[in-house]
């Protein structure tokens, strides 16, 4: 889960990248003549929402809509408490409190004029969102975006060369301790230099590397991390011998 | 791996529903449905349980890894899992679209009904949930030990995570807040450093094999100021209150009106709503905010082996947002309270 730093550190990612980035949403939008995009975004599907907003739903699910001539908003069952958290490391300019998504949706669509939407990834939409939204007056289009640009690629980088530079630093300490024994060594390091999540596999034979489960390790095993720095994730597995 | 109490317990809801075949869906957020059959801490992101009419159990997961130690079937491509449809699929909420679409008829969501069978704890649950409270209260204290004017949120957060981890949790659900006055909620940690006279408030819910259990404690940096005092002593009554009251028989509404009442005893019945709180409570199991959550107006009636937690947690004047809650089970007369840790404000 998202207990690690969750920030914006915008020497890393200036809001430049979001305008562009949000720029390109709206060109899109534009080529199919939608009002708005949907994007749908909760505690494990988050990257499609940070890349372009920078806002991580460290509990609950969220909607977030881009108007084609306004600033993103967020739509949440979070508590308006920590709205003001929220704001200070994304590029939200309103936040809606929806306890219940779709009809918030709704009143919005309704607020605004707009017949139709446009939706990132359509069919990965969960049912309960979509089945409400197919039922309703506004048409829900699939809309595809090409999340890669050159500010995304230098973070998954950072993302990788901390989980590579930390796995490989810590791996020696791992023998002679259980592997939930090295989960713990492990987690210190990682959150400690800011990653927000973890997730750790380890393998001490030719099987599937796995969850730890209190098996110890010897001279000879690997570690699976898949860690996510800032929103971006990466995965790096390092055995020993190295 | 296949929790046998459940599939009798899913055989006999498919016989009374008429449904031929149940399917219990998880994701990387939700595996909940999923592991109330096949208890498997699976790594990928998607898992399918399927039990036919006959009682036989087929698990097929979207990671290799997870199919090979599971010993389940491999589909890399999801949607394929879900080929040939079904009656109910516990989880259907939470699919996504094309998966639902590749069932062919739309089936009939066995979510609700599921929840409701795993809300009563098997006596092995309730032996999971007991360690996973052993483990929040060794992990509050060790929060309490470590933690130092100084220190920065992320870093203690770190190192609870470290000791729990060590200590053999699965995960952990885990907010935290710092400060004043000023401090109206909780979050995930910032950089803050922690500063003499805070209020540090946080829950601790680890995970041991698939089940939560939660505390909540809030401990001041120096000398408490006598606000903090006041507001402790209002939070301590309003546990009490739901704790000498939680049985069988009585309803999460009730259960919340207790916690309320005493802060609208002290006049302070303001902030015991929407505008500066969640809930007063909620179940544990295999989510760490499972239903019914402990609400004035939920009328659910709670019943013996349930496991809950009644936190009356919210912002007052006085202190800040402050927590403090146990988890509890439902006991045939009454409750027990699983948690072990000293039921006070901590000072450090």
């Amino acid at each position: 889960m998202k207990r690690g730093l969750i920030t914006w550190d915008k020497s890393e990612l200036p809001p430049a990248v979001f305008e562009t980035r949000l720029a390109k949403a709206r060109a899109a939008l534009g080529a199919q003549d939608l009002p708005a995009l949907l994007v749908y975004s909760d505690v494990w599907r988050s990257t499609e929402g940070r890349h372009l907003t920078n806002f991580m739903p460290y509990w609950n699910r969220s909607l977030i809509v881009i108007p084609r001539d306004g600033g993103p908003m967020l739509l949440c069952g979070l508590s308006p408490r920590v709205y003001p958290w929220i704001k200070s490391v994304t590029v939200f300019e309103e936040i809606r409190p929806a306890s219940k998504l779709v009809p918030t949706l709704l009143q919005l669509c309704a607020e605004r004029g707009w017949t139709k939407l446009g939706v990132l990834d359509h069919p990965r939409l969960p049912h309960e969102i979509h089945s409400p939204l197919e039922a309703s007056d506004v048409e829900a289009s699939d809309v595809q975006l090409d999340l890669t640009d050159d500010a995304e690629i230098a973070m998954h980088r950072r993302a990788e060369k901390m989980a590579r530079e930390i796995l490989t630093a810590e791996l020696p300490k791992g023998i002679g301790l259980t592997d939930y024994q090295f989960s713990g060594v492990l987690e210190r390091a990682f959150r400690r230099a800011g990653a927000e999540d973890l997730v750790l596999l380890f393998s001490t034979s030719d099987s599937a590397p796995r969850p730890a489960r209190g098996a110890m390790l010897g001279a000879k095993y690997s570690v699976a991390v898949a860690l996510e720095y800032r929103g971006h994730w990466a995965r790096v597995t390092q055995g020993l011998p190295l | 791996m296949i929790n046998e109490h459940r599939r009798k317990q899913l055989l006999n809801l498919m016989a009374e529903r008429g449904w031929d075949s149940i399917l219990l869906y998880g994701n990387a957020w939700r595996k909940d449905p999923f592991r109330s059959l096949v208890n498997f801490n699976f790594s990928g992101d998607h898992a399918l349980a399927r039990v036919s009419r006959s009682g036989e159990v087929t698990a097929t997961f979207s990671d290799p890894w997870d199919a090979e130690i599971a010993s389940g079937n491999l589909e890399p491509d999801f949607v394929r899992a879900f080929t040939g449809g079904a009656s109910s699929i516990a989880g259907l909420e939470f699919m996504e679209e094309r998966f639902v679409a590749a069932c062919g008829t739309l089936p009939v969501s066995a979510t609700a009904d599921v929840e409701e069978l795993r809300r009563v704890k098997t006596a092995e649950e309730i032996e999971y949930i007991k360690r996973a409270c052993d483990l929040a209260d060794r992990g509050y204290q060790h929060f309490a030990t470590v933690i130092e004017p100084g220190m920065r949120e992320f870093e203690l957060v770190a190192e609870v995570e470290a000791f729990l981890k060590t200590n053999g949790a699965e995960d952990n659900f885990m907010l935290i807040a710092s400060g004043g006055t000023e401090v109206v909620g909780m979050k995930p940690p910032t950089e803050r450093k922690f500063q003499d006279g805070d209020s540090i408030t946080t829950e601790l819910t680890p995970q041991v094999n698939g089940y939560y259990a939660q505390i909540c404690r809030t401990l001041v940096l120096g000398e408490p100021s006598q606000g903090q005092l006041r507001s402790f002593a209002i939070f301590s009554e309003a546990q009490k209150a739901a704790e000498d009251l939680i049985k069988p028989g009585v309803t999460a509404a009730a259960a919340a009106r207790a916690q309320n009442d005493v802060f609208r005893k002290h006049g302070y019945g303001e902030y015991t709503g929407a505008k500066y709180t969640r809930v007063r409570g909620h179940c544990l199991g295999l989510y760490p905010d499972e239903t019914p959550h402990i609400l004035e107006d939920v009328d659910y009636v709670l019943k013996q082996d349930m496991v809950v937690i009644a936190h009356p947690n919210t912002y007052l004047p006085l202190s800040g947002y402050m927590v403090f809650g146990d988890t509890l089970l439902i006991t045939e007369t009454g409750n027990t309270r699983l948690n072990k840790t000293e039921k006070k404000l901590f000072v450090k």
